[in-house]
């Protein structure tokens, strides 16, 4: 997966390269927007990261630009401005995810497997999650290869969890999500379902429960 | 009014200073007049009654065969010839001398009392009627009677008018009083200037010159804030990730360690910094009045412990939440912030395997927030320090730059939320709670 970091501070361009490297992407750098155009134009990229303060046109400049042309693939921006103003106009013009400057390189990581993973569901219809392949369009489940049997209910629960990979789902919507099969199911129900579906995926994937509040299924890092 | 109230200057107590002295004087000058003019008049019309009699004497002198001349009660005559001879009545009494006309007034005294006397000279005679002052009603008391009553209320309705005519006159100053009192101490919105009487328009003016000015200042200290984040996060995001990219490479174990407190202390640095910068933003946002609206708690606990629940995996802390629902007008990057610094300390300083919950709901109508963790706790004596900025606790582990607590503080405070700190469940650990002062109906 090839990902283009647009960033004009050469140690930091320097450090995400050579850290999503090691994570396994395969990064170019660019540092300013005209750079970062033809890039785009003589290349394909699974994802672009973005700084905001780039010399000449800024970061969210050319992500207008970029939408504005009908380029779909996902952007992250990268800022040290956190202002919540900021961010609000980056996620209106069109940006996947908003990550604030310092970060740590494994999250930086997570979030663009998250958002490859995301824009990849969006073509594909199918999800990848270590060594999880989550085939939504035709409601299957592989694991490292192999098909897994599942309930109705449990796929329910992996299609949800799979959906929010990385985020917490809660309980309740978890409860939500299975009652649609057929009639209503109790909170102590759910666990049941995952403690049958952590089973079945050994450990390929991280399912972890966050007490109070619900569960989250993530790869391994 | 109290104490303070009297020895500083009072805009209504020098109204009523200037207007009420002259007008009370007035009206006793007023009631004085009343007095002499009644005098005046009571007067008059005894005389007159004096001179009827003085005229009836003439009258009676003059036919043919008069009778026996005899007074109505309480009146003195003495009628002499015009040589001066007494013809009848008291000899004693003593007459007005002449004057122009032939009815004279005039005062005297007959053993040591007072009278009023008419002398009325005709041809033959020389009347005189006399009629003790002591006699006479009293005008003064006729006066206190009627008039000086109706006086006195009329003072003290002038009186009430006065007062609460300047009530009423200072009410518009009560009510920018009012508009300056009902704002935080931090909101720099100008005064709303259509209520305001012409008199104190340029005070309200100047007001709001002074709060522009000062919202000038927390925009200009905003956008250093910006500019200070860009110029001080960018270089660290540089070394902290060459750092991590370096620790990730196969070096020998000696550069191994010596990366790692490097790692440390670039990681400190950058801490210091987000928090520094935190608390610059949070001093500055609700000046200008940034994002306050209706944020629900249940949220922010989850998106805060969310963020967390890897660091909580890698200490060995098992990190949950017990959040009802609850709302509050808040600034959400605010309050994430707020949260996140509760649950940083708990997550620093609890040892492993360890229990951290977050919490969110309603107490007695009040929302709140909270984070209770089972590690070291802070000692009671050090509690109200802990809340100063740059303050850490003697003895506690590095890391730190001892502000979480105070952005913490200053947070909670412009969210009009009070911060207690307290031991959590069973005297062990630390329990900090945020309650809000805003209720639900």
């Amino acid at each position: 997966m090839r990902i283009l970091v647009v960033e004009d501070d050469f140690l930091v361009a320097d450090a995400i390269r050579r850290g999503l490297c090691m994570s396994g992407f395969a990064v170019d750098c660019a540092s300013d927007a005209e750079q970062a155009a033809a890039a785009l134009a003589a290349e394909h990229f699974d994802l672009a990261l973005l700084d905001i303060a780039l010399p000449g046109a800024d970061g969210l400049t050319f992500l207008r630009r970029l939408r504005s042309a009908g380029a779909n693939l996902p952007v992250m921006i990268l800022t040290a401005r956190e202002t919540l103003a900021t961010k609000v106009q980056a996620l209106d013009l069109g940006a996947d995810d908003f990550l604030v400057k310092p970060f740590e390189q494994t999250e930086l990581a997570a979030r663009c497997r998250a958002l490859i993973r995301r824009s990849n569901l969006k073509s594909s219809g199918q999800l990848t999650l270590g060594k999880l392949r989550i085939d939504i369009t035709g409601r299957q489940l592989y694991n490292d290869g192999e098909l897994v049997d599942l309930t109705g209910r449990e796929w329910l629960i992996v299609e949800c969890l799979g959906l929010n990979a990385g985020r917490i789902v809660t309980k309740e919507r978890l409860q939500q999500a299975v009652a649609s099969w057929d009639q209503a199911i109790t909170p102590n129900a759910v666990e049941v379902h995952v403690s049958r579906v952590r089973a079945k995926l050994g450990d390929s994937v991280v399912l972890r429960a966050v007490r109070g509040l619900g569960y989250r299924l993530d790869e391994p890092r | 009014m109290n104490g303070a109230a009297t020895s500083t200057p009072s805009i209504r107590r020098r109204l009523l200073l200037f207007l009420l002295p002259p007008l009370t004087l007035l009206m006793l000058a007023g009631v004085f007049i009343n007095y002499r003019t009644a005098t005046i008049f009571v007067r008059a019309a005894y005389d007159q009654k004096l001179a009827e009699i003085a005229r009836d004497f003439a009258t009676q002198l003059q036919q043919a065969d008069p009778k026996p001349l005899a007074a109505p009660a309480g009146i003195l005559f003495s009628i002499k010839t015009p040589d001066g001879q007494n013809a009848a009545g008291n000899p004693r009494l003593p007459t007005v001398p002449v004057g122009s006309a032939t009815l004279t007034y005039g005062d005297g005294t007959l053993d040591g009392r007072d009278l009023r006397l008419v002398t009325y000279r005709v041809p033959t005679a020389v009347i005189t009627v006399a009629e003790n002052d002591d006699s006479r009603p009293n005008p003064a008391r006729f006066i206190l009677a009627g008039n000086w009553l109706m006086d006195f209320i009329q003072l003290d309705v002038t009186l009430l008018i006065v007062w609460i005519g300047v009530h009423l006159g200072l009410k518009p100053l009560l009510t920018v009083r009012g508009q300056i009192e009902a704002r935080s101490a931090r909101e720099l919105r100008p005064l709303d200037t259509a209520s305001v009487p012409s008199e104190v328009r340029p005070l309200v003016d100047a007001l709001n010159l002074l709060f522009e000015l000062l919202s000038g200042a927390a925009r200009a200290q905003s956008q250093f804030v910006a500019d200070t984040a860009h110029q001080l996060r960018t270089p660290i995001a540089g070394l902290l990730g060459s750092l991590q990219v370096l620790m990730r490479e196969p070096v020998a174990a000696p550069l191994q360690s010596r990366l790692a407190s490097l790692h440390e202390g670039v990681s400190t640095l950058s801490h210091s910094a987000n928090q520094l910068l935190a608390l610059a933003q949070a001093d500055r946002s609700t000046s200008l009045g940034d994002g306050f609206r209706k944020t629900d708690l249940k949220s922010a606990v989850e998106r805060v412990v969310e963020r967390n629940v890897d660091r909580s995996v890698e200490c060995g802390l098992d990190l949950g939440a017990e959040c009802s629902p609850a709302s509050v007008e808040a600034n959400s990057r605010l309050l994430d912030d707020l949260l996140g610094n509760l649950l940083d300390n708990s997550l620093k300083y609890t040892p492993s395997g360890g229990r951290v919950t977050v919490r969110s709901g309603y107490d007695t109508h009040h929302p709140y927030l909270e984070v209770e963790d089972d590690g070291p706790g802070i000692p009671e004596k050090e509690r109200p320090r802990v809340l100063e900025r740059f303050y850490r606790i003697p003895g506690s582990p590095a890391g730190g730059c001892g502000l979480g607590l105070a952005i913490v503080d200053e947070i909670a405070r412009q969210h009009d939320a009070r911060l207690s700190i307290d031991s959590g469940a069973e005297g062990r650990g630390t329990r900090i709670r945020v309650l809000f002062a805003a209720r639900i109906h």
